[in-house]
């Protein structure tokens, strides 16, 4: 921090301090014996945090403040959620119950109705209704006589999340980059803030979509997945090209916002110099500008002046002297003048802008995309890693300066999408790496776990003897070595014809198939009355299949004789809740090596039913919940002998003195 | 002409320079919303004695007296069609009159208005870097695309490292650095060009410094916007020399708003004064 900073009084402690005061001077004191006790919670979130790795380096004392925590009796291994994806896991952390209580089952699930329409589970576009045509432009005017209703973005996650109860009781709460929680559910009383996490799109509308120009880049931008490729023609060391921004949805035809931007290299100099608006950028190979604000400009009418959205970017120039190569990070909303609604409340945004100026606003900050496609290199991934964990350091410092009392949670991603491309603890064969690489990778990972643990050494130094700390994460890891294509297996096993079947969106013969796998664990029965074009009766038919399958896949083997699957849950058994409409039939737990593979999570089939996984995306946790558990740390002793995620919102709750709805299905796990 | 009219302002600058850093001094001491008041508060009075000396009082006043009279007849006879349209177009010729007899008087004050802008703008248009900050340097070179190129290097300073070299942007003949400040002052860096030796100002501090933005070129506008350098002359090789300092963030003082602020706030003490000094506008 510099010393400016540490001296500026911000706007909530100014507010804070004013109202103290006023109310002092009106009732003569009065309201400092009324307070409240302070009562304060701090949750860490890491998302990823493996026990196993966590307990072999706390006992080489590499992990020193989490040892301590261990010690004094706040240290379990957590349970973590069916299955054990992120977006399932923070969900079950934010209802203190489980999926049946919140709706989320998978990253993606399908509209039944549509016969497997696919979708995003945690927040979806509404399509607005209404329009005015003027020339090539459709106008939604939301105000009378017109009432237009324009698209809006809306969070799936359903139940009542645990700050509700706490707003509700006049207890404040801050979330830095929760996930599940885009876009934010709204505060009725005031007391809760949060900055949504994972699930916060980039402009385009993506999870993120990297922009990369090189002079061998194809010559018309081609899409892939993460990303887009283009080629940059130079003509006297000059070439110009393209930034594609947000779809301009008030056209006719809609079409991306583009903004024009010049690339003026110098070979010899291994250096370029990059105009874009108002901007010019001089950078070295091997150098990152610093996030640019961009205006996107998307046409109106004439007459009606044009609506613009503010972007930032980064540039980073790879190379120069050979291959021209320039890589641009997602076009993200501008956190000072954000065209997203990414906060609550809407204006906390420009309130953490204001102090720290620009940072990423998407959910996923980590580009794993670029290494997988192998725009970055291992080595470029971490300084991009590297980068996003110091910016997010900077959050956490502000988070802590503006944290008095009640609930203060904050997010790490590092730890998870440097794992998925950086894990490996197999003498086996890496998917891509050769054994020294592959070491060198985990060894990263080792740093990465002791500089959290002084990020949280830090928080107990400073908040030890007033706070209750909670350091949790949602899942563990483990090698992803093999993969499993449950709609091969399902085709193999006469359950989904036609035998040729490519994949369950493309060519599948509905009046036969009785099971489809969608998304990374989900299978779906063709359920006559909830599937379109259902062929499977409810009742006896459906027991007897389900039963079948959950045998069958449990005694699957690989080549080599290994377990592939530890269980398929059968999810009538292991949810229950209002919410439980779109759950998949069967859960598919697999064992640790094991994942769906790349092919399932869309339905497409593959030749194999197990084959090597042969991505730098080499560990995953989409496994069973019970092979791939989390952690939970606390400086107040654990009595729980085997928590889960559930329990997290129940034991907060209780922290604060509240009552834990009948809601929820956790309990509190410390000693009272 | 033009290079008459770079001459003319290359001259204008050099007592207008010495008479700036005398006069705006205290602008360096004291909070920018406070110096731009009370220059603008000057500003206003002393345009308005130009206003009255150079304008036609006498006529401005008739023709505002007519336009009263006129205003009246609207109001007294709004029945009467014709009476109404003659007076609402006595009005606009009234209007008409009013802005022919402000022509003079704005060419006479433009003049001093753009040069005390210029002044201003080296204290309000950006701020000095502050040490560890980083800015841009270009220097742009007379000839054209296929030009041979000088030798250029800039000479180790004190007051800042240099830590990208020159990049040349081959297409617009121009060279970037970028730089690092080190040392609060007001240096200069030192282009060794060929075998000829440029400088550039460099203001690195807190606060308020006059911050001169470019040593402009041999062209009268650029001269007369960033007057504080020496311009380079018209056979020079190297053309302008600029430094990209931060934006100053104040909506009084800062960047792109003082301007406004200036305009505003010299209106507001010109309609203050101007019963007092007896102006008619």
């Amino acid at each position: 921090m510099t010393p400016d900073n540490n001296t500026r009084l911000n706007r909530r402690d100014f507010l804070k301090r004013s109202a103290v005061t006023v109310a002092a001077l009106s009732t003569g004191c009065a309201a400092k014996k009324k307070r409240r006790p302070t009562n304060r919670v701090i949750i860490i979130g890491i998302d990823g945090m493996d026990p196993r790795l966590c307990e072999k380096l706390m006992s080489t004392g590499q992990l020193p403040n989490l040892a301590k925590l261990r010690q004094s009796g706040g240290y379990r291994v957590l349970g973590t959620s069916i299955p054990p994806q992120s977006p399932v896991a923070w969900a079950n952390f934010i209802n203190g119950a489980g999926p049946g209580s919140h709706g989320i089952f998978d990253f993606i699930h399908r509209d039944p109705t549509k016969q497997v329409a696919p979708f995003f589970s945690v927040a979806k576009t509404v399509q607005g209704e209404g329009y005015w045509e003027i020339g090539d432009h459709k106008l939604q005017l939301d105000f009378w006589p017109f009432s237009h209703k324009p698209p809006t973005t809306v969070l799936l996650r359903q139940g009542i999340p645990f700050w509700d109860y706490l707003d509700e009781a006049g207890i404040c709460s801050t979330f830095y980059d929760l996930p599940s929680n885009y876009p934010p559910s709204p505060s009725k009383y005031g007391h809760h803030r949060c900055l949504s996490g994972m699930g916060t799109p980039d402009l385009l509308g993506t999870y993120g979509t990297y922009q990369h120009f090189a002079e061998d880049g194809p010559v018309r931008t081609k899409d892939e997945a993460g990303g887009k490729r283009s080629m940059l023609f130079f003509e006297n060391e000059t070439a110009t090209a393209q930034l594609i921004g947000p779809r301009n949805n008030l056209l006719k035809a809609p079409e991306p916002a583009t903004i024009p931007f010049c690339v003026h290299r110098d070979k010899a100099a291994k250096a370029c110099v990059i105009e874009i608006q108002k901007h010019k950028i001089l950078l070295k190979e091997g150098q990152w500008s610093r996030w640019i604000k961009l205006d996107f400009e998307m046409s109106l009418p004439a007459l009606i002046p044009n609506k613009h959205l503010m972007a930032i970017c980064r540039f980073y120039l790879q190379e120069v002297s050979g291959n021209f190569q320039l890589y641009v990070s997602p076009i993200n909303s501008d956190p000072s003048d954000s065209a997203l609604r990414i906060t609550e409340p809407p204006e906390f945004i420009k309130e953490i802008s204001d102090r720290l100026g620009l940072f990423y606003t998407t959910g996923f900050q980590e580009d794993h995309k670029a290494l997988a496609n192998k725009i970055f290199t291992d080595e470029e991934y971490r300084i991009q890693a590297g980068m996003v964990l110091q910016e997010r350091l900077k959050l956490l410092e502000y988070a802590l300066e503006n944290y008095d009392d009640g609930l203060l949670f904050f997010y790490f991603s590092s730890t998870d999408l440097q794992s998925h491309m950086f894990w490996w603890d197999s003498d086996l064969k890496h998917p891509t790496r050769s054994a020294e690489d592959a070491k060198n990778c985990f060894h990263h990972i080792h740093k990465l776990y002791h500089k959290l643990d002084s990020v949280v050494g830090d928080i107990l130094r400073r908040y030890g003897d007033k706070a209750t700390i909670i350091v949790m994460s949602d899942h563990g890891f483990a090698n992803f070595k093999r993969q499993f294509n449950l709609n091969t297996w399902l085709r193999e096993n006469r359950y989904l014809y036609p035998p040729n079947s490519t994949g369950i969106l493309r060519n599948v013969d509905w009046s036969r198939t009785r099971a489809y796998g969608l998304g990374i664990n989900g299978l779906y029965l063709n359920l006559k009355g909830r599937e379109r074009d259902g062929i499977v009766e409810p009742g006896e038919q459906r027991e007897q299949l389900l039963d079948e399958l959950s045998a069958r896949l449990e005694a699957v083997r690989d080549t080599n004789g290994e377990r592939v699957i530890v269980k398929a849950h059968r999810a009538d058994k292991v949810y229950s809740g209002p919410a439980t409409t779109l759950a998949p039939d069967l859960v598919i737990g697999y064992c640790r090596n094991y994942r769906a593979s790349w092919a399932t999570c869309l339905g497409d089939m593959t030749k194999e039913i197990l084959l090597d996984n042969d991505s730098v995306w080499s560990a995953d946790h989409c496994a069973d919940a019970s092979e791939v558990p989390g952690v939970i740390f606390s400086n107040r002793p654990i009595s729980a002998g085997t928590p889960a995620l559930v329990d997290i919102a129940p034991s907060v709750l209780t922290k604060f003195g509240l009552k834990i709805p009948p809601s929820m299905q956790g309990e509190n796990i410390f000693v009272m | 002409m033009m290079s008459f009219l770079a001459h003319i302002v290359t001259w204008l600058n050099v007592p207008l320079n010495a008479a700036g850093k005398l006069l705006t001094a205290p602008v360096a001491a004291v909070p920018g919303w406070l110096s731009n008041t009370v220059i603008s508060a000057a500003m206003g009075v002393i345009l308005l004695v130009l206003w009255k000396y150079t304008s036609n009082q006498d006529a401005i006043g008739r023709v505002k007296d007519d336009i009263k009279a006129n205003m009246l007849a609207l109001k007294l006879f709004k029945d009467s069609i014709s009476v109404t349209l003659q007076a609402q177009g006595r009005v606009f010729k009234g209007a008409g009159g009013l802005l022919f007899h402000a022509i003079r008087p704005m060419l006479v004050v433009t003049v001093p208005i753009c040069l005390i802008l210029a002044q201003m703008g080296l204290w309000y248009q950006a701020r000095p870097l502050q040490p560890g900050e980083e800015a841009l340097v270009v220097m742009e070179l007379n000839g054209n695309v296929d030009s041979a190129w000088p030798n250029v290097s800039i000479a180790s300073m004190p007051a800042a490292d240099v830590i990208i070299d020159q990049t040349r942007v081959f297409s617009k003949r121009q060279i970037y650095w970028k730089i690092k400040a080190r040392e609060n002052g007001l240096n200069n860096i030192v282009f060794q060009v060929d075998n000829e030796q440029v400088e550039k100002e460099l203001a690195i501090g807190n606060g308020f410094m006059r911050v001169s933005l470019q040593r402009p070129g041999w062209h009268w506008f650029d001269i007369l916007e960033h007057p504080s350098e020496k311009p380079f002359g018209p056979d020079s090789v190297v053309q302008s020399i600029s430094i990209k300092y931060p934006d100053r963030l104040s909506r009084t003082s800062g960047t792109g708003w003082w301007v406004a602020y200036f305009f505003v706030a010299s209106m507001v003490f010109a309609l203050i004064f101007k019963p007092f000094l007896k102006v008619r506008i």
